[in-house]
């Protein structure tokens, strides 16, 4: 039995994470609807608006304060906290109102406040009487100083100016970190907590849905902190849930922390504190990128936004009943703020601005349904105010808040059709003005009209709760060099939507790199329009201004009835007795055709097989096991070409039967060997990594340690130390198939592994699966994917080969590369209007380009402290021979200059020889680096000046941007594989860590230039007034990142001890890197030449 | 149904029960002597059926069995001899349609099928047609043999006969749920253990109530669960005989709109469809006699085009309109409908339903002189076709269904009025 006697309610959901499903409708009982005529809403009047609600398509109501109160802060100063304002009814309206909402299927959340109450609660009538240490008095946090908790800021600036007041009857000072009317509850007393354990139970035994806990970081204080998110206030929301959780079931807590989200994440615990929380950062920004019109203050905050358990959620809002906090934002973005949405200082209040969403947007209706475009396609529950789906407006004229808590607009008749009082009698005045007024703007004239704001958010509404991948999928943003376009990707389960938006007033280009869905056909979302198939090129759109598109990526559509078109014609059938009969299929007439014409055939067609260009005279099965409980086979082809050469390759396969293979024939055509024909039916040979038996079997011969005998060797698994820690709790990770496939094929289980499986094999330690494993299990090194372990294959008489490497996957924000362009293009169009003369780095130029690409250079800090860092570990072993440095001796350093000289005369015969076609401008600075052939390889020669003691160490070796992830405002460095091109022995060779220095700085140039180059694609005449700033960019970047390096590196041999002889080592090294791209570039991308042409000059001069 | 929702009598005769293989269902108020004689031909054959011995009959308690006979039939049958149980129906309403009854009863014994742990299920209309060992067979193979979760019979083809099914029913099922079923809503029927779970388990919230007809291959697509067809060659007798067909519209495809609705974010991701496995020899096709006469059914047609155009006019765009337009003006023997348009029409209907365009009685209302409008087109067109011809038509207007599938998805989605 409850405390009023009656019997316990059930909640109304059945689904327990249906607030993930959820659109909350947040609103005021006193401003919603007035049954009475006392001008004053009430719970019979919102009863009468259910319907309209439902209609909407909202699911879940958001019920602000309705409690017995003074009313000096809209109800948050709570009098008694178990009935109702008479003024809104009783407490049986409200079960009333509970018992239609629920019938109609719609949730209820009500407030919570239980930081402080009214200073009318008789709980503090009581305290200020009762003697000191009482425990009627420890109900509330008193002082005889208002000198406590001083680190503790001032929330409502504008009013209160401490955070304690004086009580003349207590004779002490109360603590409040809200309102002086509003007194803390004090959580040392455990009395509190019973209370408040007692109200939440009479609230859910009556069934409501929902929580709302206000203001709950402030619940407890402690000297020497600034009182919020302590401990101790976890301590209490654990008991608050665990008092929930035990007597009911699908209920929700929502946390309002206006916190970072860092410091929000805690309020979520291990899923055992709140269900949700408030996602406050992210409301300013989405403004704030809007105005700019740049995508990047979404991007960051959601960069910054840590991962919450499972069973969590959080809470989206554009608008809500408070002002639009500008907290959780920096000083300059606040004042940013304040200068583009409040040009009235009415319009501000406390630290934020006290509008509507459709005021602060101009009224704009694109502005208004691209704003609601990003909160419905966010992760996390959207929270409507009310009165923002017609598109209300608000009075700045009204006191505190209250201009955004007028009453709804329903029609045009008398008081907006709130109430039928006498207007003087309203508890506030509806809005009237010319532009916002409820003549023109109610929800009757929006519901007949057909295009109106109302009937768009409907729609809106109900298209988001077709797919349940915007509550509760994941969120990749997409790079594209447009910042003025945000593009992500929301994927959950088979479900996955692009979402594209243009956050700029004109109409937008943007090109996608969309190849892990090739394919696939995008669908409009909104109009079912299928949009052109997805292929491995960039996807193009072009999106009006502030225009949005979700597009459903499906599989390519199939014309009904008939099988889908594969690719590739499909050769005739093999015949085998059951499916899982290999020695059949690799042996005799059907071995022989396998390896004469259906696998040569087969390994032209795939992208990872790396002899393309060369004429294929054999394929053999050299080796075979069955796999998967011999639904696959694991195999291994030996191809011989024409010129005599053999590559190995790794070819898992599989036989697929019925709709697996009609599926595999659809979707992956070219993963089709050849059709098959066996006792089970009909059915297609094709790769098994295809297979998610398959792709799980290989995780568990690694997770095992298992070991396959194959018929010339063995196939075992071998788990990193860091396996257990990877893999979780769970045993079963589901596994798919990275599209974004190059020269090997990567397996994705979930968001946590990666196995990149090895396709052409070479025998010996493979470098990636060395050194991943070596930094991982023998050093302190963690900016990598952690290594997880491998498959390795070995045979008689050969060193093992590597099969597949598994790695932890790593959140990111796209890899170094494209980062580094997105950020040179905002450095182009902000450095645009400024002038350089070119000339040698003055202190002017240093702080121009401290202003245009500050963020960058602290990123290249980082950079350039974790290469050294990695450079660290890799020489930190004396144990492991194949990782302990070698000192190199005066006659290593001539044998060094003397190769790259020769490197260098190669090139520059090369040079020669194209120089005639290159383009008028390149041909220029061909000639001149010709002319200077001379110095060029004199310049290896400096390298027998070198006096410092150095070292040779494993490297990275085929380091630049591409190879380093951001995330997390950090790098994670990846792909310790080396130049693919290169023989296994010399990638495995040691060599000087600058080496990699020299490689990035020179990706940094690269960079730089193909940023201008592209900056100057539609205003070619720029190029010349821009280079400047290119150059200027590539040596503060530079600048920063060698000092960064060199100051990690200290005293460590991996770097020459004196700056001469590092500049000397470094220079050679970066000429001979510019040297070996301008062979690359000759041979392969003539236009680009002009990038190492400008490196080696610059570097001459 | 909770097993609390079953009747005292009932569970107690559960508990009885012990383990079942095979639980028969008679979905309807059953004939005393009928089944006796029924039961007494065949019982040798049943434990051959099942593949077991264990096998339950159940019918509805309001049937002329009385109490106490069940155990009377139990007694004289034998040792192997099937038990009974009976399961109650909800109070009888003289105004409750055949079918509504029939999908209660269904559900009733699909609960009792769960109580039971029974191993399949079969279902059978209460004309007891189908309770012949052979016929069982057919039902109960599928599912113990091939895994099997759901088996729908085939029923001979009739030119003219279950037109509403075939022109809306059958067609909606498949084009929505990818199940080329030929009877979504058919009155014989067996499911697997798991099949019978998932239908006593379809909620019945205010809403869906209305309606409650039972849509096992929607809940077969749902649950991804294998369908299987089997041909019989059994005719029920025709239920809407003497019902007013805005009744029949708004009861069966009322609940058909109902269901779109709610599973709108299941069946807007299904693409293309597949034909369950058949099995039993094809029915002899049976030819319907005289054909036709399209005449008053045309008339039907132009009475409504004349009278409501403007509620069509909520409901239809504007080139819709147009064509019914000169459909109306065409003469009786060109008169034609195409199948797109029809099949938009259908579509547009089930926008309105959902979005409560105007009262859901009077909507449907409004679709039956278009319907009629459809009869007759079809009638002429076929009258001096076989029957497999006719089949062969309705195929077609299934493919046109399932190539009208993306306007119904993008009218859903964005029920936009300004549309072409």
């Amino acid at each position: 039995m409850t405390p009023q006697g009656t019997l316990k309610r059930t909640g109304s959901a059945s689904d327990p994470l249906w607030y993930k499903d959820a659109i909350i409708y947040e609103l005021h009982v006193r401003a919603f609807a007035d049954s009475n005529n006392d001008g004053i809403g009430d719970f019979p009047g919102l009863m009468q608006k259910l319907d309209y609600l439902q209609d909407l398509g909202v699911t879940c109501l958001w019920v602000l304060p309705f409690f017995p109160s003074p009313l000096r802060d809209d109800g948050y100063d709570i009098a008694d906290y178990m009935t109702v304002h008479p003024s809104y009814g009783t407490l049986d309206d409200f079960k009333a109102f509970l018992s239609a909402a629920h019938e109609r299927g719609l949730q209820v959340m009500i407030e919570l406040v239980i930081n402080h109450s009214s200073d009318q609660h008789p709980w503090f009538q009581r305290a200020r009487h009762a003697p000191p240490g009482s425990p009627e008095r420890d109900f509330y946090v008193w002082s005889d100083t208002d000198h406590k908790y001083e680190d503790a800021r001032i929330i409502f600036t504008d009013t209160e100016k401490s955070n304690w007041t004086w009580d003349p009857v207590a004779h002490a000072y109360f603590w409040h970190r809200f309102f002086s009317h509003q007194p803390d509850l004090n959580y040392d007393n455990p009395q509190v907590i019973e209370e408040v354990i007692k109200i939440l139970r009479f609230w859910l035994d009556m069934g409501v849905d929902a929580l709302r806990l206000d203001a709950i970081p402030y619940i407890v204080e402690r000297e020497g902190t600034n009182c919020e998110n302590l401990p101790e206030t976890h301590a209490v929301i654990k008991k608050i849930r665990a008092a929930m959780d035990e007597g009911y079931r699908n209920r929700v807590i929502l946390a309002e922390a206006n916190q970072w989200p860092t410091d929000v994440r805690p309020y979520f615990g291990d899923g055992d504190e709140c269900h949700m929380a408030f996602h406050f950062p992210l409301m300013p920004r989405i403004y704030m990128a809007l105005r700019q019109e740049d995508r990047l203050p979404i991007t960051e905050i959601m960069a910054q936004t840590p991962e919450i358990p499972e069973n969590c959620q959080w809470g989206l809002f554009l608008r809500n009943h408070d002002e639009l906090t500008l907290e959780m934002v920096t000083d300059d973005e606040r004042d940013y703020m304040y200068l583009a949405y409040s040009a009235d200082p009415r319009m501000r209040i406390n630290i934020g601005i006290r509008r509507r969403l459709a005021p602060l947007v101009d009224n704009n209706r694109r502005r208004i349904e691209l704003l609601n475009s990003l909160l419905f396609s966010f992760p996390g529950t959207p929270i409507l105010y009310y009165g923002d789906e017609i598109g209300m407006g608000d009075n700045i004229y009204l006191g505190d808040r209250n201009g955004v808590r007028t009453p709804m607009q329903w029609t045009a008749d008398r008081n907006a059709g709130f109430s039928r009082a006498n207007p003087a009698q309203l508890f506030s005045p509806v809005i009237m003005d010319p532009v916002w007024g409820y003549q023109a703007l109610n929800v009757e004239a929006q519901q007949s009209d057909a295009s109106s704001l109302l009937n768009w958010m409907r729609n809106m509404i109900a298209l988001r709760k077709l797919f349940r991948v915007f509550g509760r999928g994941t969120q990749k943003f997409l790079p594209s060099a447009n910042r003025k376009i945000l593009a992500y990707v929301r994927q959950y389960e088979n479900e996955q939507v692009l979402c594209v938006a243009n956050l700029s007033r004109f109409a937008q280009p943007v090109q996608l790199d969309l190849s892990e869905f090739e394919g696939m056909t995008p669908v409009e979302m909104l109009g079912y329009v299928e949009f052109p198939t997805i292929t491995k090129q960039p996807y193009s759109l072009t999106i009006g201004p502030y225009g949005f598109l979700w597009l459903e990526i499906q599989a390519a559509s199939v014309t009904w009835d008939e099988p889908a078109t594969a690719t590739v014609s499909e050769p005739a059938a093999i015949e085998i007795g059951r499916s899982d009969d290999w020695e059949t299929l690799f042996s005799g007439t059907n071995g022989e055709r396998l390896q004469t014409s259906v696998l040569p055939e087969f390994l032209q067609r795939q992208r990872w097989f790396g002899g393309k260009s060369k004429e294929i005279h054999s394929v053999a099965v050299t080796d075979w096991c069955p796999f998967d409980e011999g639904q696959s086979a694991l195999v291994l082809v030996a191809v011989e070409y024409s010129s005599g050469e053999i590559d190995t390759y790794f070819l898992p396969v599989t036989i697929l039967s019925d709709d697996a293979a009609q599926s595999v024939r659809e979707t992956n055509a070219n993963a089709v060997i050849v059709p098959i024909r066996s006792a089970g039916g009909d059915g297609v040979l094709c790769d098994a990594l295809l297979r998610e038996s398959t792709c799980q079997a290989l995780l568990s011969l690694i997770s095992q340690q298992g070991t396959l005998q194959s018929e010339q060797g063995v196939i075992r698994g071998i788990p990193s130390s860091m396996f257990a820690q990877l893999m979780g709790d769970d045993t079963k990770l589901s596994a798919r198939r990275s599209s974004a496939e190059q020269s090997n094929t990567s397996i994705l289980f979930e968001d946590r592994l990666i196995m990149k499986c090895f396709r052409r094999q070479e025998f010996g330690p493979n470098p990636d699966t060395e050194i991943g494993r070596f930094l991982t299990e023998r050093t302190q090194f963690r900016q990598i994917a952690p290594f997880g372990g491998s498959i390795e294959y070995a045979r008689k008489g050969e060193p093992a080969a590597t099969l597949a490497m598994l790695q932890g996957l790593v959140a990111n924000e796209g890899d170094g590369w494209e980062w580094t362009l997105e950020d040179l293009e905002r450095y182009f169009e902000s450095s645009a209007t400024g002038s350089l003369s070119g000339s040698a780095l003055a202190d002017d130029e240093y702080a121009a380009v401290r202003e245009h690409a500050g963020i960058y250079l602290e990123a290249a800090s980082t950079l350039g402290r974790r290469t050294a860092e990695m450079h660290l570990a890799l020489a930190s072993s004396e144990d492991v021979e194949d990782f302990r440095p070698e000192a190199v001796y005066a006659a290593d350093l001539e044998a060094l200059s003397r190769n790259l000289a020769e490197h260098a005369t190669r090139s520059m015969e090369l040079l020669k020889t194209n120089l005639s076609r290159l383009s008028d401008d390149a041909v220029e600075m061909g000639s001149l680096v010709m002319s200077r052939r001379r110095e060029i390889i004199g310049r290896f020669k400096q390298l027998a000046t070198v006096k410092s003691k150095l070292v040779r160490t494993r490297v990275h070796g085929d380091y630049h941007l591409g190879q380093v992830l951001r995330a997390k405002a950090d790098f994670v460095i990846l792909d310790f594989e080396g130049e693919p091109a290169r023989p296994l022995a010399e990638r495995r060779q040691k060599q000087l860590p600058i080496k990699d220095v020299a490689g990035m700085l020179r990706s940094f140039h690269y960079a730089a230039f193909s940023g201008l180059a592209k900056h100057t694609a539609r205003r070619p005449e720029d190029y010349q007034q821009m280079e400047p700033w290119a150059k200027l960019w590539v040596t503060a970047v530079s600048g920063v990142f060698l000092q960064a390096y060199r100051e990690t590196a200290g005293e460590s041999p991996i770097v020459p001890a004196t700056a001469d002889d590092f500049r000397v080592v470094l220079d050679v090294y970066v000429l001979d890197k510019a040297l070996y791209e301008l062979g690359y570039e000759l041979n392969n991308r003539p236009d680009w030449v002009r990038i190492p042409l400008s490196g080696i000059l610059s570097l001459l001069s | 149904m909770p097993k609390s929702d079953l009747a005292e009598e009932t569970k107690n005769d559960v508990e009885q029960a012990g383990p079942v293989d095979l639980l028969i269902g008679i979905a309807g108020a059953v004939n005393k002597d009928e089944m006796q004689q029924y039961l007494q031909n065949m019982n040798a054959d049943l434990s051959a059926t099942a593949q077991s011995s264990h096998v339950v009959v159940a019918y509805p308690g309001s049937s002329e069995l009385e109490s106490g006979e069940a155990e009377r039939f139990a007694g004289a049958a034998g040792v192997n001899a099937p038990r009974f149980l009976q399961y109650s129906l909800p109070a009888g309403d003289p105004a409750v349609l055949p079918w509504t009854i029939a999908s209660a009863a269904q559900k009733a014994i699909c609960s009792l099928a769960v109580e039971l742990d029974a191993k399949v299920c079969v279902l059978l209309h209460s004309d007891l047609a189908m309770l012949t060992p052979e016929k069982l067979r057919l039902f109960t193979s599928p599912v113990l043999e091939k895994a099997c979760d759901l088996v729908v019979p085939v029923y001979p083809s009739r030119k003219f006969e279950g037109l509403l099914n075939h022109s809306i029913l059958a067609p909606i099922a498949r084009a929505l749920y990818g199940q080329r079923v030929r009877y979504p809503l058919a009155q014989d029927l067996s499911c697997s253990a798991r099949m019978c779970g998932k239908l006593s388990e379809t909620d019945n919230t205010r809403e869906r109530s209305e309606s409650s007809l039972l849509w096992p291959t929607t809940q077969a697509a749902l649950n991804s669960f294998q369908v299987c067809q089997v041909n019989v060659d059994v005719q029920h007798a025709t239920q809407t005989e003497g019902l007013d067909l805005s009744t029949v519209l708004s009861s069966l495809v009322g609940s058909a709109y109902i269901e779109m609705e709610t599973y709108a974010p299941f069946w807007q991701r299904v693409r293309g469809s597949h034909p369950p496995a058949v099995s039993g020899n094809a029915a002899q096709q049976i030819n319907d006699g005289e054909p036709v006469d399209a005449k008053p059914l045309i008339d039907s047609f132009l009475l409504g085009s004349h009278n409501l155009q403007e509620v069509w006019g909520l409901v239809l765009p504007p080139v819709t309109l147009l064509e019914l337009k000169k459909l109306a003006r065409s003469s009786p023997e060109a008169f034609r409908m195409p199948d797109d348009l029809w099949v938009r029409i259908v579509y547009d209907f089930a926008l309105a339903h959902r979005l409560r365009t105007m009262n859901r009685g009077h909507l449907m209302g409004a679709l039956t002189p278009l319907y009629l409008g459809w009869v007759a087109s079809y009638a002429q067109e076929v009258a001096g076709l076989s029957p497999f011809a006719a089949e062969q038509r309705f195929e077609q207007l299934a493919r046109s269904y399932e190539e009208g599938k993306p306007y119904l998805v993008s009218r859903w989605r964005w029920p936009d009025r300004f549309n072409p």
